[in-house]
């Protein structure tokens, strides 16, 4: 029977260590927007596909979601080789998960694991900015921002990556509704129809693309709801 | 077939020319000793009912424990060599908190019967750097409890590592008459109230003493998995 | 940076941590992994500083708990900011480990999340084994064992487990630097120091449970005043012998009117009357 070993961070021993150059830094920030926003019975996820390092842009066609399966996807700004690590570890958590309890992952279950999965990395992190959107168990939208090592919360709409500080004001300023930490409890999921809460997130994908440099290019856009993954796609200026 | 027995019997990981692996079925005999133990599952919740054998007046019946927790909405009853029973339940314990703590959500019951049969299963084995186990268990679990998708459910499982889902199901040294009484008696459409009472007839009628509320142990899982009370344990007696 | 082994400290209490994280099932490698994974540099501790200015973790707070007559009061906001970034309003600070124990969130918030949900599955796993709950004494040095383990990692946690058990209230403090004390009031985090100028100025034993949840809420309040890394809702929670309640939830927005309903007669609105 394995028994468990207690955690201990591996310090490599010294002399075994490779010597760094005294700045080095594994880190690069690629830029990028995701934007989620939850409804009664939808979510909404949308993510900028411009991909830069510094003033040059690598590519304008990165999709930045995760689908894991019709009604849960991750979401991450940041740097793309980390998201690209995290997407494939989550996918292969997912497809375990499947063996073994013969159903896909629920979106708040796939919080959770993201949770754990960034915290793991806590002495190295992941240099992502993530959001877990999808449906809950009743069939309510559901969106999760984290930071990067792990700390997560549930939110009715969410903002992350190089224009979070333009976007972030934009949706408090349209969906802000009560803190679920209120007593007594009041509604605090924002419920805009649809429509309106789609052509608010293009809006404000357009205002971030006149703003920040790292946000432009296009708009991948998915709409989940129970009758699966919609995908609507906006342009926004090449410069 | 004695000979072949004879010379056939003693490694865990040798099989009889006729495909058996005695060891094994050895382990399953030993179950066939233990204390009878009994599950039944309605809509609303399983109800466990198992024997406690007083064998002296001095003895603390309290101490003899055959039903467990594993997690609230998961509970075993167990028979045979129920130290072995420990191993599993402790590893059933962590692996429900494990599930919780990775997924916020409760461990589903087939998942965690699968666990530990995988456990069970890992009789022979040596793995690296750790010593295997010597020989396989020799308990056999009923395996209760609540999914979140699938409501209540019911499990068995033995020393072969084998699992299979029941109705009802009873495992001990009486098991087989009380097999055959569930079989006759078990509705689909039970009450827990009456499975209560079905579980603890059948166990009454293959005890050897008579039933009192401190040589049965009953337990239900509806939605969570609770232990009754000795007076608990007499209201049930007094509606047979 | 070398790292002693202690083995008796690690023993089984955290030996939890590794599957804590699912690591098991991660089997990097085909091999299970056992460790978290550091970067292969020599100065653990200027990389981990370089790496918060990277990632900016969740941080700031004001919390607050102290036992009276009546039992255990706790108070806390809900402010998170990353830098000068609000990253969140509505952060639930306090972490309900069990109906009877409660573990407040200061300092990096993932590291209080996800230790203090250990400590909820560590304690639940007592439970289990012993068929009694844990104490509250118990139940912080499990954490404090853990916090030691990792101490000098750059780990940042400023944590007071608050409960009731066979012993009656207790609170203790307990942090990242593996520090554990037991105590009657204490406020962690950075608007700390307000709140202990409103709190010791009004505390008392006999205080009624009304009078105690306001005092809470009140210094609370006023911590989200003076410090910018404390604001949006103030909630406050209430441990008895029944276990714990959330007895409060205000937004600070509307605190302030009820504080000081005149703004003019506010010190910081006031007239000036050497103004000419």
């Amino acid at each position: 029977m394995a028994t468990a070993l207690p955690v201990r961070a591996q310090v490599p021993a010294a002399g075994q260590a490779t010597k760094q150059h005294a700045s080095w830094s594994p880190y690069d920030d690629n830029g990028g927007t995701v934007v989620a926003v939850a409804g009664d019975d939808y979510c909404i996820v949308a993510a900028s596909t411009r991909m830069s390092t510094g003033y040059s842009i690598l590519t304008r066609n990165k999709s930045k979601i995760l689908r894991l399966n019709p009604k849960c996807v991750v979401a991450s700004a940041g740097m793309q080789a980390d998201m690209e690590t995290l997407h494939k570890m989550l996918h292969s958590r997912h497809v375990t998960y499947q063996f073994n309890h013969r159903r896909p992952m629920s979106c708040p279950a796939t919080a959770q694991l993201l949770s754990n999965t960034l915290y793991y990395k806590r002495f190295f992190p992941y240099y992502t900015f993530n959001l877990c959107a999808g449906l809950d168990d009743e069939g309510r939208g559901a969106v999760y921002t984290y930071d990067a090592i792990g700390s997560y919360e549930r939110v009715g709409y969410g903002c992350q990556g190089s224009g979070k500080e333009l976007i972030q004001p934009v949706l408090d300023n349209q969906l802000k509704a009560a803190s679920p930490l209120v007593l007594p409890q009041q509604q605090w999921l924002s419920s805009l129809p649809l429509e309106q809460a789609v052509d608010l997130v293009k809006g404000a994908f357009v205002s971030a693309g006149e703003r920040d440099i790292y946000t432009g290019d296009d708009v991948e856009i998915l709409i989940i709801t129970k009758d699966g993954i919609r995908t609507d796609s906006l342009q926004l200026k090449r410069d | 077939m004695f000979l072949t027995r004879s010379e056939y019997d003693r490694g865990v990981n040798t099989f009889s020319p006729e495909g058996r692996l005695f060891q094994v079925e050895y382990a399953i005999e030993a179950i066939k000793l233990g204390s009878t133990a009994i599950a039944v599952r309605t809509d609303e919740g399983v109800v466990m009912a198992v024997e406690k054998r007083v064998t002296s007046p001095l003895l603390e019946p309290s101490s003899i424990e055959k039903v467990a927790e594993i997690d609230d909405h998961i509970g075993v009853a167990m028979s045979g060599l129920t130290a072995d029973a420990r191993t599993l339940i402790d590893h059933g314990r962590v692996e429900t908190q494990q599930h919780r703590f990775t997924y916020n959500e409760p461990m589903p019951l087939e998942s965690l019967t699968q666990s530990l049969c995988d456990l069970a299963l890992r009789f022979g084995e040596d793995e690296e750097g750790e010593v295997g186990m010597s020989r396989p268990f020799g308990v056999a679990l009923l395996v209760a409890g609540w999914d979140a998708e699938g409501g209540p459910v019911l499990f068995h499982t033995d020393p072969s590592g084998t699992y299979v889902q029941y109705e009802a199901k009873a495992i001990g040294s009486g098991s087989e008459g009380a097999q055959t009484a569930l079989q006759e008696s078990y509705r689909k459409d039970m009450t827990l109230k009456e499975a209560e009472v079905l579980a603890l007839s059948t166990l009454k009628q293959v005890m050897e003493e008579k039933v009192t509320a401190t040589n049965v142990d009953i337990a239900r899982v509806a939605p969570k998995w609770h232990l009754y009370s000795p007076t608990e344990v007499e209201e049930v007696i007094a509606r047979l | 940076m070398m790292r002693i082994s202690c083995p008796l400290i690690d023993g089984p209490a955290t030996s939890a941590a590794q599957d804590a994280c699912g690591l098991r099932e991660l089997g990097v490698g085909g091999a299970p992994v056992d460790s978290f994974p550091l970067p292969a540099v020599q100065d653990i501790d200027s990389f981990e500083r370089e790496v918060v200015e990277y990632v900016k973790p969740n941080h700031g707070t004001t919390t607050l708990g102290f036992i009276f007559q009546g039992g255990v009061i706790i108070a806390v906001d809900s402010r998170a900011s990353q830098g000068s970034y609000i990253s969140s309003q509505t952060v639930k600070k306090v972490i309900e480990i069990n109906p009877y124990l409660l573990g407040t969130m200061a300092g990096g918030a993932a590291d209080c999340q996800f230790w203090e949900r250990n400590l909820g599955r560590q304690c639940r796993l007592y439970e289990l084994a012993n068929g009694k709950r844990i104490t509250v004494r118990g139940a912080s040095k499990l954490l404090a064992n853990t916090m030691f383990s990792y101490r000098g990692m750059g780990l940042s946690m400023g944590t007071m487990v608050a409960g009731w058990d066979e012993a009656g209230p207790g609170l203790y403090y307990v942090d990242s630097d593996g520090q554990r004390t037991k105590g009657k009031l204490f406020s962690v985090g950075s608007g700390s120091l307000y709140a202990y100028g409103v709190l010791d100025e009004g505390y008392r034993w006999d205080l009624s449970v009304e009078e105690a949840v306001e005092l809470g809420l009140r210094s609370i309040y006023h911590a989200t005043f003076r410090d910018a890394a404390s604001g949006g809702t103030v909630s406050v929670y209430h441990v008895t012998q029944e276990g714990w309640t959330k007895v409060r939830g205000e937004d600070v927005g509307e605190l302030h009117f009820r504080f000081y309903p005149d703004p003019a007669k506010h010190p910081c609105n006031s007239v000036d009357p050497l103004a000419v």
